[in-house]
């Protein structure tokens, strides 16, 4: 076991971009995580004059918004947002995904027919519209943006997980196990389903930079939980003033980016570390 | 030929009653409906009167009611009125689709353009400083909102350097002839459409690299070198012609992802599409209009699906329709 994870890790270190990218999302797990003690009070609240510039005072490393709330802090924050946000939409998309991909090649016949004509509904379905949609229609909770972007990120982990399990339900192994009369769940879950692991793994780490992306859409139109920080929000905010004090809008900006494009980097990392077959392409 | 258009348009169909249902379900399941917000609006409080409204609207009917009903209009192209804008749904949403149309297409030009000029140039001098200058261009426009990517653009080159408009689709209030029109929606369509292609013309660029690269090794193409052909029309005409298909495919796929990113974008340069509108709708709850415009949506993206996938009938004639 200890083996196959140094050869995991030697893989993944071999693919120089996806140890930076490491690197970043490290650092911002841990910025969210740090947030409070930074920053022990609400970061909502006004801290001092409005608009003061990045670099300026050292009290407010990252200056003060059109209000005067403290930047640094609610960037902070807003990492935590937008990785538990991240995070948990895209667990909800590889849940949905993996249940509908497996039961569709493992049932197969009608039931396959169905749950892939779904699929493909919700590929046709303009994504962050029907995300929108969803959000004015349940009301804008953390929890409803989490699910709404869920739903829209599931197809292509559906599909993956559907190919992975048609090329492995006729082999051997799974035969063995039907002959040993064990239960259809026990075979799907606890037979194929570890096999068939590894490229959706990769492509979940991918949805949750897809889920970052979608959810700072969101809330930059003013459709996130206005009682939570996000970045996404904070540019919404700092729209109005581009022209006097543009970097309200581009130090949250530059946040979501590097993080999304730190998800990607280990997203392909993992690719390299868990499909080596592939890694030439 | 004709039987595989049919087939395929018929696909669509199921497609679109199955939108049309789960919209009416999400609009059941929200509290508070356009109703309350109408009536709050117009300080309707009379019980009488809310009564006579709810028949009129028939709001009072029984929910399986409702959907027959809804079905039944859709299909008449019927998507219900708009109390907001005092017109039919499906006229509003006609007038400005458009907008949205242009941005679009200027959006898939910019990122055809970019993503395959840049995947071509990579794949020629592979593992150059080129070819890493170009993936890691990529590797950031990948990333960055395109939202954001709006804004900053704009402070750079509307609000610095004047180069563009800040937002809008056309000067108000200048009388133009048709190619001063057609110059000055160009003008104002620069930097939406850049901010909403570059993040596809990264994603193209990658597949395109990758696909060249792909191609390249093929038998045909050393053929091709075999009888001579220069270095150039060997890339051009048998290597990148092959190597499109893939981008082919991708852009089919994107384009509800494309329709929703022109919300956003929309939203950044005030540009008067069925993003601004659905923004409207969302924001005072005219689910009548939020309802039209994911159902058209829907419709819209399907119907390019389908045309993607008979254009590439046409361009890959090794697939032959099962």
């Amino acid at each position: 076991m200890i083996a196959l994870f140094i050869d995991f890790a030697r893989r993944f270190a071999r693919n120089r971009a996806a140890l930076v990218g490491l690197f970043l999302v490290l650092v911002v797990i841990g910025v969210a995580i740090a947030a409070p003690w930074w920053f022990p009070r609400n970061p909502l609240r006004i801290v001092g004059r409005p608009e003061i510039w990045p670099f300026v005072s050292p009290r407010y490393p990252l200056g003060t918004d059109s209000l005067g709330r403290d930047i640094a802090a609610m960037t902070a924050y807003g990492a935590r947002t937008t990785l538990l946000i991240g995070l948990c939409a895209s667990l909800t998309a590889t849940i949905i995904g993996i249940t509908v991909g497996a039961t569709a090649a493992y049932v197969g016949g009608w039931v396959d027919e169905l749950l892939m004509r779904m699929t493909e509904l919700f590929q046709t379905i303009p994504n962050l519209i029907f995300v929108l949609t969803i959000v004015s229609i349940l009301g804008q909770k953390i929890e409803y943006v989490t699910i709404a972007v869920g739903v829209v990120t599931w197809t292509p982990i559906a599909r993956l997980t559907r190919a992975e399990f048609m090329s492995l339900r006729d082999r051997e192994f799974v035969q063995a196990c039907r002959a040993m009369g064990m239960g259809s769940l026990r075979i799907m879950f606890g037979e194929i389903l570890p096999n068939a692991l590894p490229p959706v793994i990769v492509l979940s780490s991918l949805v949750v930079a897809g889920a970052v992306l979608f959810e700072s859409a969101v809330a930059f139109l003013g459709l996130g939980d206005p009682n939570v920080t996000s970045w996404g929000q904070l540019i919404g905010d700092g729209r109005t003033l581009i022209r006097s004090s543009w970097y309200i809008c581009a130090v949250p900006g530059l946040a979501i980016m590097l993080t999304v494009l730190a998800l990607n980097l280990v997203g392909d990392g993992l690719n390299d570390a868990l499909n080596p077959k592939l890694r030439d392409r | 030929m004709r039987r595989i258009i049919i087939r395929r348009l018929a696909q669509i169909i199921p497609l679109i009653f199955a939108v049309i249902v789960m919209n009416f379900v999400l609009i059941h399941l929200a509290p508070g409906s356009l109703f309350d917000v109408m009536t709050s609006e117009q300080q309707i409080t009379d019980p009488k009167m809310l009564d006579q409204l709810r028949h009129t609207y028939g709001v009072d009917q029984p929910v399986s009611v409702q959907l027959a009903k809804y079905i039944w209009s859709v299909m008449r192209l019927d998507l219900g009125y708009s109390y907001r804008q005092n017109a039919p749904v499906f006229d509003v949403i006609v007038q400005q689709l458009p907008a949205t149309l242009i941005l679009m297409l200027a959006a898939i030009g910019i990122a055809l353009l970019v993503g395959v000029t840049a995947g071509v140039l990579a794949s020629i001098k592979v593992n150059t400083i080129w070819d890493n200058l170009i993936s890691l261009g990529a590797v950031f426009f990948f990333a960055a909102p395109s939202f954001w990517l709006g804004i900053m653009m704009t402070v750079m080159f509307a609000v610095k350097l004047g180069w563009f408009p800040v937002g809008g689709m056309r000067t108000i209030g200048v009388d133009e002839t048709a190619v001063g029109a057609v110059l000055n929606v160009m003008h104002h369509l620069v930097l939406p459409a850049t901010a909403l292609g570059l993040f596809y013309a990264a994603t193209f660029a990658r597949v395109m690299r990758a696909s060249m690269l792909e191609v390249a090794r093929l038998d045909f193409v050393r053929t091709a070198r075999a009888k001579g052909l220069s270095g150039g029309r060997v890339v051009m005409a048998h290597v990148m012609r092959n190597a499109m298909l893939p981008i082919v495919t991708l852009l089919g796929l994107q384009l509800g992802t494309m329709l929703g990113g022109s919300v956003v974008i929309e939203a950044v340069f005030s540009w008067p599409g069925i993003g601004s509108l659905l923004f409207d709708s969302v924001m005072s709850r005219n689910f009548p209009m939020v309802l039209g415009v994911l159902v058209l949506g829907s419709l819209l993206v399907a119907v390019c699906n389908a045309t993607v996938d008979l254009l590439y009938l046409r361009l890959d004639p090794r697939i032959k329709a099962r």
